[in-house]
């Protein structure tokens, strides 16, 4: 009789035992289903580490925030999870629901993992609330072999971006491949212009300063007009932009670093690719990189749980960063481990050699309530490149901004 | 008063009319306290799925409703304001009413020609198959297949450019005058099928019995049409534009799909607005105006179409 019941006895203490040393299941929300085999490999890589890692993303940005937005107005904002920066990041902190991380950055920075300048990217009010998930650098792509045979080298300065263009469209092809794809890329050669040729106004833009009916901008519309009259741009109503960079349909691609990856993938020869910085226009003297962050967040219960921030401190290790990058090539700031690939390499030693001011992308830094009208104002310059859609579009995009600060104001 | 009915109430009362009229409510009462019990379940779960909700949308809708915070403070009229002034507000709400009334007109003409047409021809079943299979398909991989059928370098430009001799680019669903006509031509593709259907089974279900009178008497085969089978499909008439209608006004998949590209897409429909100003910009409480907008049109549009159900049955009674 007494044999059984110690049995069960040594059974539940065991059960109970190892329930107690192993770690509890610790989700990361996330809206990136394309990443769940990279997002899944990291879990796999940290198990060793006795962190139990559960990727839960979403189908799509939309449903996610809605959830994200529900669960934080509810008060049950989920432990760990992604988000944007920028103006999206502001809105999350500013709800007081978001734990700081000023001592893991700390840790971070202090052993020369990241460089000075990244936190600000992750941080609201000089206080970060995240860690990169990814941390990408707007840069110009192009094909080594066109500009081979037309006996070009990358511009490094606005002259020479005029001539290297000017040459490739003379030899019959496109200098600059740029699209409406997905209804998002419209900004892109718009900041782009707008940072090289008048940083402040870059920075008043998405603080209401700024109109878009000012000079600056206006300087902005009238020197892309140009390009598009002189044929630099590929036809914006691709919706393959990735496969016409492979099919040659534009030689340079002015684009986040993270399509290294996509056009690998689509067949491109990563050997050929080669990469530079878009030039400043005349007169603006420091150089300037456009940056895009996504974050993971942590809520304050999150920090105030052991595993959570075991989680986190994994993610931003050596191991972590480097199970990340060889799994999705995304690059997360940590300079201790290799590059995911050659290009970001090329950057990050492009970077280290001139200090170059970090700017957020114009989608993340203008208010989330304006970007998708205001994108789309860009894409319909874009499909009609005209001086009167210019005015038209300056004008609808000033009326909308003028509306949104005024009423914040108001508020 | 009329002597015979004094009489019938002095012997209404000699008997105890308010008994019986007491006895009668008591009986009614109880009646419809079963019947309560019955429908317990149904109205419990119409009153937390539907109208609880469609009451908070409505008091979503004069308020500012925060994100995060879910700030519900009394706005007023403003989000109804908003809406009269929004740029897109307007071009949604056009394109709204085209639809409606493309969505009724061309897959009932299309599939009552087709109907027609395929009532009495050898073979009918299998071109019923064909022109019934694209309903079978999910509107987005519709809107997929159609895209690139309609993309700059697409089929459609390539067909017509063979049949012009002349390189054709046009951007269908980039081009403001084309891009809402080019979708309503893939909605009336996808869904005349079912029209031609559900019309076949009520021509199937005329009675003979007028039509071969009206042979016998004369008339020709446009007049046994229009004085004839006409009238008597008007109930299945009438369902169909009621189906239709319901579908101008709700389509979203197709727009959502195919319009994606086109930089005012959120102008393509009152629903595809709605969407973007709650799901993209997080404007929630002026989302909810916009349903309620929404709402009432479609509930107007209903009204007048019941009215009508109802003078179609007098007519074929």
């Amino acid at each position: 009789m007494i044999r059984p019941a110690l049995l069960r006895f040594a059974l539940l203490a065991g059960c109970l035992f190892s329930t107690a040393i192993q770690a509890k299941e610790v989700q990361l929300f996330n809206d990136k289903g394309f990443w769940s085999a990279p997002l899944q490999a990291v879990a796999n890589a940290a198990r060793t580490d006795g962190i139990s890692l559960k990727i839960s993303p979403y189908a799509n940005a939309e449903q996610y925030k809605t959830f994200i937005q529900a669960s934080v107005a509810s008060g049950r904002t989920p432990e760990l999870f992604t988000w944007w920066t920028g103006a999206s990041l502001n809105t999350l902190a500013a709800t007081g629901q978001l734990a700081p991380l000023d001592a893991l950055w700390k840790e971070m920075e202090a052993d020369g993992r990241f460089q000075p300048g990244v936190k600000e990217l992750f941080s609201v009010g000089g206080q970060p609330y995240a860690v990169p998930l990814q941390l990408s650098r707007w840069v110009v792509l192009y094909d080594k072999r066109v500009f081979a045979r037309l006996g070009l080298k990358p511009p490094s300065n606005w002259a020479e971006l005029q001539t290297v263009a000017a040459r490739i469209k003379a030899a019959g092809q496109t200098p600059f491949l740029a699209t409406t794809q997905d209804g998002w890329r419209g900004f892109i050669w718009f900041q782009e212009l707008l940072l090289r040729t008048d940083p402040k106004a870059y920075v008043g833009l998405n603080n209401g300063s700024v109109a878009y009916d000012s000079p600056a901008v206006r300087k902005v519309f009238s020197i892309w007009a140009d390009m598009y009259a002189k044929g630099w741009f590929s036809d914006p109503r691709s919706n393959e932009e990735i496969n016409d960079f492979v099919r040659g349909k534009g030689v340079m691609y002015l684009f986040g670093d993270w399509a290294v990856g996509l056009l690998g993938k689509a067949g491109f020869p990563l050997k050929e690719l080669g990469v530079f910085i878009l030039p400043n226009a005349p007169g603006v003297q420091q150089p300037a990189i456009i940056v895009e962050g996504a974050p993971i967040v942590v809520s304050r219960k999150g920090a105030a749980n052991p595993d959570v921030m075991k989680t986190l401190r994994f993610w931003v290790s050596n191991q972590g960063a480097q199970t990340w990058g060889k799994a999705s090539g995304n690059y997360i700031g940590n300079n201790k481990i290799a590059a995911p690939n050659a290009i970001v390499s090329q950057v990050n030693a492009q970077l280290a050699q001139t200090r170059h001011a970090m700017f957020l992308r114009w989608w993340e830094g203008v208010p989330t309530a304006l970007q998708g009208e205001m994108v789309a104002e860009f894409n319909r310059f874009m499909l009609k490149p005209d001086m009167n859609t210019t005015q038209n579009v300056m004008q609808r995009m000033q009326s909308l901004n003028a509306a949104y600060w005024s009423k914040r104001k108001k508020s | 008063m009329n002597p015979l009915l004094q009489h019938d109430q002095q012997l209404l009362a000699r008997i105890g009319l308010a008994q019986i009229k007491a006895r009668e409510r008591a009986r009614q009462g109880r009646q419809f306290r079963l019947a309560l019990r019955f429908m317990a379940p149904a109205l419990l779960l119409v009153t937390a799925l539907l109208l609880l909700p469609v009451l908070y949308n409505i008091w979503l809708s004069f308020t500012q409703w925060q994100l995060f915070e879910g700030r519900d403070e009394f706005a007023g009229w403003e989000n109804y304001h908003q809406l009269w002034s929004s740029p897109y507000f307007d071009d949604a709400l056009g394109n709204t009413a085209l639809w409606v009334v493309a969505s009724v007109l061309f897959p009932l003409t299309a599939g009552l020609g087709l109907a027609l047409l395929f009532r009495q021809m050898p073979g009918q079943e299998w071109f019923k198959s064909i022109i019934f299979l694209p309903r079978i398909l999910a509107p987005t991989a519709v809107g997929v297949m159609w895209y690139y059928v309609y993309a700059p370098q697409g089929m459609l430009n390539q067909m017509l450019g063979q049949f012009t001799s002349m390189p054709v680019e046009t951007g269908w669903l980039f081009e403001e005058q084309l891009v809402t006509p080019a979708i309503i031509l893939t909605f009336v593709w996808q869904s005349c099928g079912l029209v031609m259907v559900l019309l076949l089974l009520g021509l199937a279900a005329l009675p003979r019995d007028p039509l071969d009178a009206a042979r016998m008497d004369g008339a020709r085969p446009w007049q046994v049409f229009r004085h004839i089978t006409l009238p008597l499909l008007a109930p299945t008439l009438l369902m169909v534009v009621i189906l239709s209608v319901l579908a101008g006004f709700t389509v979203f998949d197709l727009l959502w799909v195919m319009g994606a590209n086109y930089p005012q897409q959120r102008t393509l429909s009152l629903a595809v607005f709605m969407y973007f100003e709650a799901f993209q910009k997080n404007s929630w409480a002026f989302a909810a105006a916009t349903a309620v907008v929404i709402g009432g049109v479609v509930l107007a549009v209903t009204w007048l179409q019941t009215l009508l159900q109802a003078r179609v049955d007098r007519m074929v009674r």
